[in-house]
């Protein structure tokens, strides 16, 4: 009878113990006072992350952030998406600017007025007021992080030598480009002149240079109209005709890091990429690296890029304060400050920008002013959720594939304002 | 005659059944509704009827996807078992060379994709690549690997091959080592030469192992994912977007949960009816050998 009862008790316990590693695999959250951050860098980004999150840990014992890696911005997004759905969000992460008029008419994002404090010294055209058309006429539902506008850099050695000067027209950039191309004896280029991903970004540059807006302010896609075609002729020209152009391989960030590798080898002379990478670049090349802003078309444009702190709905509310904090901690001037100088991306404090000028450090490092300079020639993105779609669905894909197998300009276009259409 | 106990059967049947539903037949029966409705997880779904599946037809992604993913599996299928079986031909041997040789190959099939797809990355490119290098150094100019629409989805099936060879050599060594000597003894006698011998000894008697190799690399390719991930995220210009890397986009980068399992149902259909036709013809080839 004893042994029969034992078996029973012994059931009953392990019972009991899958049933509470079950609840406690299933429970949200960590202890009070802890929140999660989930991010989405590599490299020396991720590192400078790191330190300043070990930092805010460090200073203060109410609050604990524990920052996880997801992959890269649109992995991380995925993966934000899912876990939204799930209702199992971090209480803190940060997503592409063109993604957020998305989520917060998806209603996945909390307003963070309550910092606003804080979020109200971010430079303007770098925050959600500045950033998206009339965006302060709605719940201020992000607040800046990591925030660029794509720049050239230049191998200075190869400049110097040919007697270049970064261009300052389109025009100018063909004949640069012409000149820092090197070809073997069989015609094949061993050094390209420029060469940039062939990525929504850069041709959303290229388009407002041209004179054209991808998306109107309603959420219409325009594609730019005919400064969308003279975009993507202009590329198609550099790369078939001219082949001055080097098209990187790969998609998404594998295309954004060969050409850094391409730069970085000196197979390349000049690239246009994020401010981002400022600072890689600068410690990486065995070569002077010099930055200049992108050149004009019929005027000047450039988007800014990078991206907000969300807190989204669907996050555990135990974890919001400890996330609140962080966030407000993120965005005072010596953290604020730190972040841009250490990475290349923009300061977003108004105060922390004032600092920096007063130091003379634009006067030290001129390269990381390029960006700053730059931002009297951001346009603001239109407030309209189908904008990230347009982006990723429509546009993206097609680019490739008008660049690299040379399909109509014009028809590519068609297609993607067609397939930008779709409900 | 009534059963004593006549719920016993489905006792023994729940646990298979239960495992089964849930992870299977629950999940497509979620896909295959999921496919009449537009959804991004966020927002609430809407019925859209069979607008997904028309959508899939009419852009040409469904045939562009099928025929991509087709001719990726008929390379790796077909080459993975050509080279399996030479290989198992001629290190069918012993000997510590022979050993080592084999265990050499199959090395690779133990190996993650992720791990391979990144070792052949730094081989394949386009530059400063191992492959390109020795092509320049031959006087060959080298190709785009995996940057060049035309070639790339070909240069991802070479790898894939790579990786799964030594599988199939392994089964066809296993299968080999079953034939028994005293028949090659006998067709030798017969006054067979190695040809064939081959021809009417071995392939008879390695055919249920060249079959299963097929099937096994033909679900393997069809699966095909990590590889596509790593190397070349679908492009250049899809000409790699595979099936299963096709639903990955939809659902995870264009937000369309609905398109993505109308994907799925799609390539469900698709898979069942090359099962069929592989049925069919596997009755068949056995019919054919009771009769012969």
């Amino acid at each position: 009878m004893s042994a029969r009862l034992g078996r029973r008790d012994a059931l009953i316990t392990l019972a009991s113990s899958f049933a509470a590693l079950a609840g406690a695999g299933c429970a949200r959250g960590g202890k009070d006072g802890e929140a999660s951050l989930w991010f989405a860098y590599g490299g020396t980004n991720r590192e400078v992350l790191l330190s300043l999150v070990n930092r805010f840990n460090a200073e203060q014992s109410t609050y604990r952030i524990k920052a996880i890696y997801q992959g890269d911005y649109f992995e991380a997004l995925a993966k934000l998406r899912t876990a939204i759905a799930a209702r199992a969000a971090p209480a803190l992460t940060h997503v592409v600017g063109e993604v957020v008029p998305y989520l917060a008419q998806a209603g996945a994002l909390l307003p963070i007025d309550e910092t606003h404090p804080v979020t109200g010294d971010v430079v303007a055209a770098l925050g959600q007021t500045g950033c998206f058309v009339r965006g302060g006429e709605r719940p201020i539902v992000c607040a800046p992080f990591n925030r660029s506008t794509p720049i050239a850099y230049y191998n200075r050695a190869i400049f110097d030598a040919l007697g270049l000067r970064p261009p300052t027209t389109w025009k100018e950039l063909e004949s640069v480009a012409r000149a820092a191309t090197v070809r073997a004896k069989d015609g094949t280029v061993t050094r390209h002149g420029f060469t940039c991903p062939i990525d929504w970004w850069f041709w959303v540059a290229l388009v407002g240079q041209a004179g054209g807006t991808v998306v109107e302010d309603d959420g219409t896609p325009s594609l730019g109209g005919e400064a969308g075609v003279r975009a993507l002729e202009f590329w198609q020209r550099l790369v078939h005709e001219e082949r001055t152009m080097k098209p990187p391989p790969g998609r998404d960030y594998n295309a954004w890091q060969a050409t850094n590798t391409d730069f970085l080898a000196g197979r390349v002379a000049m690239i246009w990429t994020s401010t981002a990478f400022l600072k890689y670049l600068e410690t990486n090349a065995k070569f002077p690296v010099g930055a200049a802003p992108l050149p004009g078309d019929v005027r000047r444009s450039v988007p800014t890029g990078g991206t907000m702190f969300v807190v989204p709905t669907a996050s555990s509310e135990h974890e919001r304060p400890a996330a609140r904090a962080f966030l407000q901690w993120m965005m005072e001037p010596r953290q604020a400050n730190e972040w841009a100088t250490r990475t290349g991306y923009l300061p977003v404090s108004q105060k922390g920008l004032a600092e920096l000028e007063a130091s003379g450090y634009y006067r030290e490092h001129p390269n990381d002013r390029v960006a700053l300079d730059q931002l009297k020639d951001a346009f603001a993105w239109p407030w309209a959720p189908s904008l990230f779609r347009i982006q990723r669905e429509a546009v993206q894909p097609r680019l490739e594939e008008a660049v690299l197998v040379r399909r109509d300009a014009r028809a590519t276009l068609d297609e993607a304002r067609r397939a930008a259409g779709e409900p | 005659m009534k059963p004593k106990r006549p719920l016993d059967p489905y006792l023994f049947l729940a646990p298979t059944a239960l495992v089964l539903g849930l992870f299977f037949f629950w999940p497509l029966a979620l896909v295959f509704k999921n496919s009449f409705y537009r959804w991004d997880m966020l927002t609430p779904p809407e019925w859209v009827g069979t607008a997904n599946y028309g959508q899939l037809l009419a852009s040409g992604e469904l045939w562009g996807t099928i025929g991509r993913t087709l001719s990726y599996s008929v390379v790796v299928v077909v080459t993975s078992l050509g080279l399996g079986l030479g290989l198992a031909l001629a290190l069918d041997r012993p000997g510590k060379l022979y050993a080592f040789v084999r265990g050499a190959v199959f090395s690779a099939y133990v190996v993650s994709w992720v791990a391979v797809a990144l070792l052949w990355m730094w081989i394949l490119d386009a530059d400063g690549g191992l492959l390109s290098t020795l092509c320049r150094s031959i006087g060959i100019v080298p190709k785009n690997w995996l940057g060049d629409p035309a070639v790339a989805l070909y240069t991802l099936a070479a790898v894939s091959v790579w990786k799964i060879t030594g599988y199939s050599m392994v089964i066809f060594l296993a299968g080999l080592q079953d034939i028994p000597r005293s028949l090659h003894e006998a067709a030798a006698l017969d006054g067979a030469g190695p040809i064939s011998r081959f021809l009417h000894v071995t392939w008879p008697m390695l055919r249920p192992s060249a079959s299963f190799v097929g099937t096994t690399s033909l679900i393997l390719s069809f699966q095909a994912f990590d590889v596509v991930r790593v190397m070349t995220q679908g492009g250049p210009v899809k000409s790699t977007t595979v099936f299963v890397y096709a639903i990955y986009e939809h659902v995870f980068v264009n937000l369309r949960v609905g398109r993505a399992s109308a994907m799925t149902v799609a390539f469900f259909v698709l898979l069942l009816g090359l099962t069929a036709l592989q049925l069919g013809s596997w009755r068949l080839g056995r019919t054919g050998a009771r009769r012969a």
